[in-house]
């Protein structure tokens, strides 16, 4: 055997591997060359003409989101890896590559160092050096990866192949064929536990000696490179970074088989894997690898590449046969399987792609080695695509086993936005989604599949808050059916059929019984198809359908698709995520025409609180605002109010309250009682009344507004403006009861007795504690607690160092208000201020008032003297990794640091107490919140629950949602009826689509200066003028202008 | 023994049909199949023209309709539609005058004077990029609506001068 060719490879590929020189190699994959590294590359190539550098190519090492990768190599220093690297820099890389100085000056820009690489066949160590700079593995992407399988990519070059042989790479196969019988071959296979990496997780060992087996004069093997899952890309990755390990892989399994030809099925849409392959095989024909008598041994195998069209039906063994064999790739009955008769009858074995490139790890380390990785039913690694709606997107290589969060939140580090991870789908069009509260399973074979997904060849897409996932389920079905080759009936007509309800329910054209049809259908194409595409194809569907019925539910009987992607429901999407459901283009267009006071009715039938709203709300919409691709968001806010106030102004909203009483629809005679007078509660009354309901709202405080008047100071929103508003449910006849607790003063029995339907709309507003040691102490106060006393005249006067404990709105209206009321105000909140929930614009509010914010500060304890509070101690945190949140989790240091003060504020967030409740027949979630159904906001018979008491503190807007949600639902229960939208108008307006956009940011209303805030509680923003009124209204990109576009109450 | 041959006596060689076929498209101006191709093509491998066909409508791959002279191909892959290719492929057939383009009764369009042609691929296998778009061959990451049509605007105007 010619054990010389190798040393002879080895050693000259150590010359670019571990080169004695400088050297630079850039990520030369599809990914890397889409995003400018042949640029770069040749940038490097012309900068270091001349120079004793080497600048080579190389793959890629899978951190995809940073594209194009550059390594820069030192002798006796660790490797440096740069991410998102331009070709104007090539110059800047090649000095610091010949000169010390300019290294060391770059040193601190790598993303991370390489010390040392383990490429499992061989280990290099490259040198020390850099301690400030991270090891590779110390950074969150590749935090806990095992390359096994990827122990090449991006640190040799592909088209090398003295460089793979440097680096072990056809030491596997001498050694097998050199020394090993292929039964023993197949026997170190079978007891690594190897399984197919393309689909069920089927033992490689068994399949292979199934094969073995069959007597045959020919036999074949065959590596299925068709990557049909749209979506996963790690076997175009292993091929084009590290081909000779596919090559290599198959010849020890063609060895062990038996077989003497081996046919590479690719995508035709991968043409630089295709090059690459190539290349590798006459490469290693050459070199005596392959071809006649391999090493001189008496095994001989010829390899050659077929490139397929685009099916993904080929995934499938039989269809792929048949592909191979020119013929269309259609599915036929097993048995016969293709290892007793396959490619032109004979016996076949067909593997994945990366099932192969594991073989020469297990040849050259053993069974043992190989089973250090992974569980005990799933050995080893398995590459994943990481893509979708996260940050890091790339190939991670993990040991089986490992838990879903760990990938989603540890590798990939959530969104990268505020935006909540609702799922990941793995396994492509035959695998399903599994929902973010699932995400502590442990990724292996069987795991993913009690949840009714698939591993499949590792596609993980993550999917946030903006997809919809009946659109999903729709998106794959239309694909499966597409590729569907239609050789058997329950494939071909069943897909189809649940294409057509799928598309109908995304358009609001589906009725209550689809889904159960959708889910029959399902069962009987998974059951009874040929293949295992049909098979599989009902996944996607039956998981959405099992963890996210409620968007079916939401999507046919709501016809709402919340995500904001099914365009039929909604008519743009600030109108979608509205959640009042506004019809904001309506009213902007009808500012725009000059038409004020028809755009003040429209916007007050979508929302009774439009100059209470206009300052306050969270503004849904702007986050969703397309023209914020553009420039800036449209400030829907600033116009919301500006309308309302020049209404108000000139008194024309006396004659639209008019209107909505005249058409109050006749008294049916039905009284309703709602508990709570907050956003929620006067929302649903609203409705209520104009639909000619008695009603009756019980409020324990003197007023009504709730947190409108009692949580949100007057600086930000007058208490005036409030109060005219109220004015309108006094004339829709709507009674108030004042200082009345629900419980205490009335009991809910009394109240359902005496009322056809009961709403809790009580809000939560108890304070949180913080569970430390001194909150006892005087001086400590409660923060919502305390903004009402405020608000209402009670409030002790507070000393002068005030302590704010927290990061929420509540936290910081309150150190606003002491900062009016000259207190010296810091806050003290765990984490860092971009993760602070408060809104953008209170926060640096604050800060221009003088506010002091300290970060990363965990409370530990109010510290008192004589039982009065004197300070707070606190450990000091610092970021860890990404947690469910989506923002670094604060870690402990061994650090603390004591603040004084005179008062302690704790505004940590807020709960329900709903205990009022009990014994009606209400259930609470274990936090408190009131459970309800959903759509129709029912919590028992006879009593309905909006607001913050089922969500837990959200926002007004959301609240006032529900409280119109709960209306029409009430009076579609008790009425049984559907009139709900006649109360709404239309107006008619301009449906011409705007001129081209211009670049232009929001307009910006005139402030109070923050010098002139202290003791001031007068509202710090002016409003728009009218110029700038109708400037800003005129940046509306009119999205509701569409074809399909549907008015928001339809 | 030198299999290879063996095996191909007894059968054509893996794939031939397919990547003759890929060739004659390639060749091809409009970078398609007209019938005359396909009857070419089934005389030189000795099939039959209805297989022929029935392999070249099977195929994503294969254009049965003239091509234009700017191939734009939007990836409808899963990674590329949870990052939003659907509007992408809309916003072009609006902007090339397809309004009522639907991907899932058409599988591409050509613009009246032979300028572009717009289809999807299933996967561009780019996909921590995407959503991904290819324009005249060369990749496009990351894409927006806004980019998307001011490429599409350079091209018209390059090519008018
Ligand atoms: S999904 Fe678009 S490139 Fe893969």
């Amino acid at each position: 055997m010619n054990a010389q060719l190798l040393a002879t490879k080895a050693y000259n590929g150590m010359a670019t591997v571990h080169p004695e020189v400088p050297a630079i190699s850039v990520g030369m994959g599809t990914c890397g060359i889409g995003n400018g590294a042949d640029t770069l590359y040749d940038a490097l190539v012309d900068a270091a003409t001349g120079k004793n550098i080497i600048i080579k190519k190389a793959g890629c090492f899978g951190y995809c989101a940073l594209e194009p990768l550059l390594m820069v190599y030192h002798p006796d220093r660790p490797v440096l890896l740069f991410g998102d690297v331009k070709a104007s820099q090539a110059a800047d890389f090649v000095r610091a590559a010949s000169d010390e100085a300019a290294y060391a000056a770059l040193a601190p820009r790598a993303l991370c160092k390489l010390s040392s690489w383990d490429f499992r066949t061989a280990a290099i160590t490259f040198g020390e050096g850099f301690p400030d700079v991270p090891e590779w593995n110390e950074l969150p992407f590749f935090k806990g990866q095992e390359k096994l399988v990827m122990r090449d990519c991006g640190l040799i070059d592909p088209e090398s192949l003295d460089e793979y042989v440097a680096v072990g790479g056809y030491s596997a196969l001498a050694r097998a064929i050199g020394s090993m019988s292929p039964d023993e071959v197949i026997a170190e296979i079978t007891s690594a536990g190897l399984r197919g990496r393309g689909g069920a997780g089927f033992p490689t060992g068994v399949k292979w000696q199934m094969m073995r087996q069959n007597e045959a004069t020919e036999r074949y093997i065959i590596c299925n490179a068709d990557e049909g899952d749209p979506g996963a890309y790690m076997n175009r990755n292993e091929i084009e970074s590290d081909p000779h390990m596919l090559v290599e892989g198959m010849a020890i399994g063609a060895y062990a088989m038996g077989a003497s030809t081996a046919i590479v099925y690719v995508r035709a849409e991968y043409p630089l894997a295709v090059h690459r392959l190539q290349k590798a095989i006459a490469d290693a024909t050459e070199a005596g690898l392959l071809g006649d008598r391999v090493l001189g041994t008496d095994f001989s195998l010829t390899m050659r590449i077929v490139s397929g069209a685009g099916a993904f039906v080929c995934g499938e063994e039989t269809a792929l046969i048949a592909s191979i064999e020119g013929r269309a790739g259609r599915s036929s009955p097993r048995p016969p399987f293709p290892a007793a008769k396959g490619y032109l009858g004979k016996p076949t074995n067909i593997n994945n792609v990366e099932t192969w490139c594991n073989v020469p790890v297990i040849l050259a380390r053993g069974a043992s080695y190989f089973r250090r990785f992974g569980t005990d039913r799933s050995p080893g690694t398995k590459v994943f695509s990481l893509v979708g709606k996260v940050k890091n997107t790339g190939l991670v290589e993990l040991p089986l086993g490992m838990p879903l969060s760990d990938i989603v939140y540890g590798m990939g580090e959530g969104t990268g936005s505020r935006k909540r991870i609702k799922a990941v789908q793995t396994g492509g069009p035959s695998g399903g989604c599994i929902p973010a509260d699932k995400f502590d399973t442990r990724v292996d074979y069987e795991a993913l599949a009690e949840l009714g997904a698939i591993m499949g060849s590792g596609g993980m897409v993550v999917m946030d808050e903006d997809n919809c996932m009946v659109d999903v389920a729709r998106y794959f079905v239309g694909f499966t059916s597409a590729e569907s080759c239609g050789a058997c009936a329950p494939c071909r007509e069943g897909l189809s059929q649940m294409l057509r309800i799928l598309t109908a329910i995304t358009r609001g054209e589906a009725r209550a019984g689809d889904i159960a049809t959708l889910e029959r259908l399902s069962r009987v194409v998974r059951d009874s198809s040929l293949c295992g595409l049909g098979q599989t194809a009902a996944n996607p569907v039956l998981t959405t359908l099992r963890y996210f019925r409620d968007e079916y539910e939401n999507h046919i009987i709501g016809g709402r698709c919340a995500a904001g992607t099914c365009e039929a429901l909604f008519s743009a999407l600030c109108e979608n995520s509205c959640p009042l459901h506004m019809n904001i283009p309506g009213y902007l267009a009808l500012m725009g025409e000059g038409r004020l006071e028809e755009a003040f009715e429209l916007s007050l039938r979508d929302n009774p609180l439009p100059g209470v709203m206009g300052r306050i709300c969270h503004f849904h919409c702007q986050m969703r605002c397309k023209r914020e691709t553009l420039d800036e968001p449209v400030a829907q806010g600033e116009l919301h109010r500006y309308l309302a106030d020049t209404i108000y102004k000139i008194g024309a909203q006396k004659a639209v309250w008019a209107r909505l009483v005249d058409e109050k629809l006749p008294s049916n005679g039905l009284k309703v009682a709602i508990i709570g007078a907050g956003p929620a509660g006067l929302s649903a009354g609203f409705y209520l009344a104009r639909l000619g309901y008695e009603v009756t709202i019980f409020e324990s405080r003197p007023a009504a507004g709730g947190i409108l008047r009692y949580g949100i100071p007057a600086y930000r929103l007058p208490k005036e403006v409030l109060d005219t508003e109220l004015e309108l449910w006094t004339l829709l006849g709507v009674t108030f009861v004042f200082n009345t607790a629900v419980g205490v003063d009335v009991s809910v029995d009394a109240l359902s007795s005496r009322h056809d339907a009961l709403i809790v709309a009580s809000g939560a507003h108890a304070d949180r504690s913080l569970g430390v040691p001194g909150e006892e102490l005087d001086g400590v106060h409660a923060g919502y607690a305390w903004l009402e006393e405020f608000a209402l005249g009670t409030a002790p006067v507070p000393r002068k160092r005030a302590l704010v404990i927290g990061g929420g709105n509540v936290a910081i209206d309150t150190a606003r208000t002491l900062a009016r009321l000259d207190c010296e105000v810091r806050v003290a909140y765990r984490r860092s201020r971009d993760d602070m929930p408060a809104n953008a614009v209170e926060i640096k509010g604050a800060e221009d008032e003088g506010v002091r914010f300290e970060y990363s500060l965990q409370p530990l304890e109010v510290l008192g003297t004589a039982g009065r509070v004197v300070g707070a101690r606190f450990r000091v945190m610092r970021a860890g990794g990404v947690d469910a949140s989506g923002r670094p989790a604060p870690v402990a240091t061994d650090q603390t640091v004591d603040i004084p003060c005179d008062d302690v504020y704790v505004a940590v967030g807020e709960r329900v107490d709903a205990s009022f409740l009990s014994g009606t027949g209400v259930s609470v979630h274990t936090d408190g919140r009131i459970r309800r159904d959903a759509l129709t906001c029912k919590a028992s018979d006879s009593i309905w629950a909006i607001g913050d008491a089922v969500t837990g503190p959200a926002t007004a807007a959301e609240a006032m949602g529900l409280g119109k949600q709960a209306a029409r639902a009430i009076d579609e229960a008790l009425m049984k009826r559907s009139v709900f939208a006649s109360l709404f108008k239309d107006f008619g307006y301009s449906m011409q689509v705007p001129p081209e956009p211009v670049e232009a940011l929001a307009m910006r209303s005139p402030e109070v200066p923050p010098s002139q805030r202290r003791g001031c509680f007068a509202e710090i923003s002016q409003g728009y003028s009218g110029n700038q009124a109708v400037a800003e209204a005129s940046r509306c990109l009119r999205c509701d202008i569409r074809a399909n576009a549907r008015s928001p109450w339809r | 023994m030198n299999t290879t041959q063996e095996s191909e006596r007894t059968a054509p060689a893996p794939g031939a049909l397919l990547s003759a076929l890929e060739n004659a498209q390639r060749e091809n101006e409009y970078d398609y199949l007209p019938e005359s191709i396909l009857r070419r093509v089934a005389a030189e491998t000795g099939e039959a023209l209805s297989r022929v066909y029935s392999v070249a409508t099977f195929y994503s791959f294969f254009n049965l309709k003239p091509q234009g002279k700017h191939p734009i191909v939007v990836c409808r892959g899963t990674a590329c539609h949870t990052r939003g290719s659907l509007g992408l492929l809309k916003e072009t057939a609006d902007k090339l005058g397809f309004p009522d383009f639907r991907e899932d009764e058409e599988s591409s369009f050509t613009t009246e004077d032979k300028m572009f042609s717009v289809r999807t691929v299933a996967c561009f296998g780019q996909c921590a990029l995407a959503p991904v778009v290819s324009v005249d061959g060369a990749m496009y990451s990351r894409m927006t609506p806004a980019r998307l049509c001011a490429l599409i605007d350079d091209i018209r105007r390059g090519d008018q001068s």
